[in-house]
């Protein structure tokens, strides 16, 4: 028995340090950063208690990020979940032909950086050359400056991410609607039950697993996925149109070099995040049907 | 059962809808990249330039420390993932093979990091790379993003789907637990873990955020991020050239998923990433 | 001396009780067969004879030592398991030499012995076949094959034959008996197959609900079951056992005066209530009935015939088995039987009251 102790303590070792090391350290160290006052070069820090937090939610900056990102996440669960829950129910069971070639065709631009997306559109998207704004100008509609209306960015750059994002669920879903036994769907279809009953009936109930999990990995991930199309395209603007939870902890971190105030944003979206685990574990969860 | 052909048309209509939305920027980025200024102004739409020209390329090629560039994600994207294959490897097998109290604690508390947002790492960990004076170097890049839940609970899930007996007869065979896990459970396994393998590199080779926050030196930067480079104020008008360091940076992730398309796939309908 | 010798062994999964204060020897060199209804705890048994499941409480000796705490690679077993675990990267040949080569046998050792096993088990030819090429049977032989090349003085089997076709069982139920005799290891053999226990096995140890209910040959358990629950578990179909109760010196089952021989009346008298049993082919239609009943119905089981009556009075039921060639009687009928075939169980707690003449026998272990 011990034996057996201390060779699992071997195997484990090292994803057990790396993750101590590079999550949970970090954690606690964003805490105690969060009641300092720092510039990241400085020697001395400042204990400055609750203040950072007290400024954070005092500030008007606060209700304009937190609208930016309730906005942002709407988009990304459009787009990246109920979207492609619906298309997978459609892939898996409504076509008897080209069905692999659906899944692998929208499964490609989750393969591209972030990097790449957000420059791609950066071009498309342009105002004055782009080809969305000759395709608009063709049809008589004048193009919008994408980036640079407050309202309307975020929205755009949560459709970059979507489009990134949205073949990876959707193959996830599909993967869930495809481990629904066949027998299951005849049946209903003897009962002639019609495609919306089917879903709601027997598809997303079974499927409610997976479908649970993508939207968690839609919220938790996709608000992270900002970083990229943000600091690359927009830096928070126009007049912080674009920034929002995560950003902002950039921004005050490396742009503004003000830690203390970035560590309490960052501690803030972990406590959003906590609570939105404990709703999932404490409510979801118990609607959901888990096959084991 | 099957579905009459004929009625699924609509079907098919709104999913080549998706797959014209989901395909037609990466075509774009495409025909860009071969277009001359002119071209790329003139005739935007038109997906297949009159006459494709490299030139494009050249002059990245040219001008840029391109193939450093390659050399630096290839480095850091392969690090990255060997390193995260063997620690989950590893530990997923230490969570199938043992028994060991707070086993279930144990693991849901490494999974949980799973769920710390990058927020909150970013800044300690940045001030633990430039303590340890790895700013500007790969392995300042790589050590943060080791740290990761994910594959743990890929391994221990692919792992869990072999058969007890199989273990347990190795077991009987006096096996030690370094050859159940390279001569059982690794021959088993073999695609989850490929499968894994491929998606660590291809997030890893697109990652932009790490290399911003440690690179800041220009020999030093991946592919990613030298794409900033080509984001002037408003709108610059370098797209060809700006298109063609896309198409590099997208090129290597684009072919191999495509090559092990059909693997990625089945091995994804299978096991699946399925929470 | 590679006895396996359970002391007080107790199993439990947290407040579940699996196993409950085993007390068991397996001799050397026998075939012992655990047989019981499923989660009896017939194979957590076996289990832990592999090392397989640590042993919550008790010893286990192997070979005159306490094994408690030896890990199952040291215990020198072989083992076939219930869907033969046979690695299905590997090809028959390395699948069945892996053991072999951990061990670090010579090469030519390994050869030999494989070469040997391969040859009794009727499967030369097919070493570079992978598992998933084979059909159940020869699966089912590679899984022996694997086990007997390690020459293990002892050789335990988790259901070989669950997952083969009728047919096919009853060659392999011959083939172990075959293989045995090869070098005589310490045999367990795990069912839940009567006749596959009652063919295999030289003594049968019977199971139920974690404890061990008789270990003894076949003869005995079937023909004197240590209790009603062995009665009723052992044999198609199963034994009849009858409410009766022993007053004024005779014995009363269903409103019928039963008369023992005398030899049996101190016996008797000892238990208030019992259950008498009877084997239904050791019941026959009779002119002189002991006791009267009404034909329910009549099954058909080819050499044989199963009557099901309903007993007069209290309506307890009774089987009796006629020859095929029997005409089939019709409304009530008559039934006797020889008391030399009759078991007694006590009416509270099950246990067999042993026969007249040897009244303190206790066919418990």
């Amino acid at each position: 028995m011990n034996r057996f102790t201390w060779q699992s303590a071997l195997f484990l070792a090292p994803a057990t340090i790396t993750l101590l090391l590079f999550a949970y350290w970090p954690l606690l160290q964003d805490v105690w950063l969060s009641f300092h006052s720092w510039n990241m070069v400085s020697p001395t820090m400042k204990f400055v208690g609750l203040q950072n937090y007290l400024q954070l939610l005092s500030s008007d900056e606060l209700i304009k990020i937190l609208l930016n990102t309730v906005l942002y996440i709407l988009v990304l669960v459009c787009v990246n979940f109920i979207f492609p829950y619906l298309l997978s129910f459609i892939i898996a069971h409504r076509l008897n032909r080209f069905s692999f070639f659906y899944r692998s065709a929208l499964f490609i631009p989750s393969t591209v950086s972030l990097a790449v997306a957000s420059i791609l559109f950066l071009w498309i998207l342009n105002p004055l050359a782009g080809p969305l704004n000759i395709i608009l100008s063709a049809i008589g509609l004048e193009s919008p400056r994408w980036f640079k209306e407050s309202g309307l960015v975020i929205i755009v750059i949560g459709l970059i991410i979507g489009w990134k994002v949205f073949g990876y669920n959707l193959i996830l879903l599909v993967a869930a609607m495809v481990d629904v036994p066949k027998e299951l769907i005849e049946a209903a279809r003897l009962e002639n039950v019609s495609n919306w009953q089917l879903f709601r009936r027997i598809i997303v109930p079974m499927t409610s697993s997976t479908a649970l999990y993508v939207f968690v990995i839609t919220v938790v991930f996709g608000l992270q996925y900002v970083l990229v199309p943000v600091n690359m395209l927009t830096q928070g603007g126009p007049d912080q149109g674009s920034s929002n939870l995560v950003y902002i902890v950039y921004q005050y971190g490396f742009v503004f070099f003000q830690t203390g105030k970035a560590s309490a944003f960052a501690i803030l979206t972990m406590l959003i995040y906590a609570l939105f685990l404990i709703v999932k574990t404490k409510v979801l969860d118990k609607k959901v049907h888990y096959e084991n | 059962m099957k579905i009459n052909s004929y009625r699924d048309w609509y079907w098919h209509i709104l999913l080549l809808l998706a797959v014209v939305i989901q395909l037609w920027p990466l075509l774009f980025m495409l025909s860009t990249s071969f277009k001359t200024m002119d071209q790329i102004f003139l005739s935007t739409l038109n997906p297949l330039p009159a006459k494709p020209v490299i030139d494009n390329y050249l002059y990245v090629l040219k001008n840029l420390p391109l193939v450093q560039y390659i050399v630096n994600t290839l480095l850091i994207a392969s690090s990255i993932t060997l390193a995260k294959i063997i620690t989950s490897i590893l530990a997923g097998f230490a969570f199938v093979y043992y028994e060991f109290s707070h086993k279930e604690k144990l693991f849901n508390t490494l999974l949980l990091t799973f769920f710390i947002p990058i927020t909150v790492v970013m800044m300690p960990n940045y001030l633990l790379i430039s303590k340890l004076g790895l700013l500007n170097t790969p392995w300042g890049v790589i050590l943060p993003q080791l740290a990761d839940g994910m594959g743990i609970f890929l391994m221990r899930q692919s792992m869990r789907n072999i058969p007890k007996p199989l273990l347990e007869a190795g077991r009987l065979e006096n096996a030690s637990p370094w050859v159940i896990l390279t001569r059982i459970i690794l021959p088993l396994i073999k695609p989850s873990v490929i499968a894994m393998g491929i998606v660590f590199f291809i997030n890893s080779w697109n990652d932009y955020f790490w290399p911003l926050l440690i690179l800041h030196d220009k020999p030093t930067y991946t592919l990613p991020l030298a794409l900033q480079m080509f984001i002037s104020a408003e709108g610059g008008s370098e797209w060809g050239i700006a298109m063609a360091v896309a198409m590099l940076t997208a090129l290597p992730p684009l072919l191999l998923y495509l090559t092990c398309q059909r693997f990625i796939m089945n091995t994804f309908m299978q096991s699946g990433v399925k929470g | 001396m590679n006895g396996i010798i359970f002391e007080n062994v107790c199993k439990s999964y947290g407040e579940t009780a699996v196993v409950k204060d085993l007390n068991m020897t397996i001799q050397e060199g026998e075939r012992l067969i655990l047989l019981g209804p499923s989660g009896c705890g017939k194979t957590t048994t076996l289990r832990m004879v592999a090392g397989l499941e640590n042993i919550t409480a008790g010893t286990l000796k192997m070979g005159g030592q306490v094994v408690n705490t030896v890990e199952p690679g040291a215990r020198n077993i072989a083992m076939v398991f219930q869907n033969y675990a046979l690695y299905p990267h590997m090809t028959i040949w390395e699948n069945i030499t892996f053991g072999l080569f951990i061990q670090k046998i010579p090469i030519e050792e390994i050869k030999a012995r494989t070469k040997q096993a391969l040859e009794i088990l009727n499967l030369s030819g097919y070493e570079q076949r992978k598992p998933n090429e084979l059909s159940g049977g020869q699966k089912q032989r590679v899984a022996l094959c694997r086990s007997l090349v390690k020459q293990a003085p002892y050789f335990l089997l988790d259901e070989p034959l669950s997952n083969l076709d009728a047919q096919l069982r009853l060659q392999a139920r011959t083939e172990l008996v075959k293989i045995h005799n090869l070098y005589r290891p310490t045999f367990i053999y795990v069912t839940h197959d009567q006749v596959e226990a009652m063919t295999v096995g030289q003594r049968i140890a019977i199971m139920n609900q974690g404890a061990l209910q008789q270990l003894d040959t076949p003869d005995v358990i079937y023909q004197r079951p240590a209790n009603t629950f062995v009665a009723s578990f052992i044999g198609s179909p199963p034994m009849n056992l009858l409410q009766g109760a022993f007053r004024d010196g005779a014995l009363w089952i269903a409103g019928s005066r039963v008369n023992p021989p005398t030899k049996w009346h101190t016996l008797l008298a000892e238990h208030q209530e019992l259950w008498i049993g009877i084997r239904p082919e050791q019941c026959c239609l009779s002119d002189t009935p002991m006791l009267h009943g009404q034909i329910e119905f009549v099954e058909h089981l080819g050499s044989q015939r199963c009557i099901h009556l309903r007993l007069h009075q209290d309506g307890q039921r009774l089987l009796c088995m006629l020859p095929a060639d029997q005409p089939i009687p019709t409304g009530t009928v008559g039934v006797s039987f020889s008391w030399q075939h009759v078991n007694g169980f006590d009416g509270h707690v099950g246990k067999n009251i042993g026969l007249p003449n040897k009244i303190s026998h206790n066919y418990a272990c």
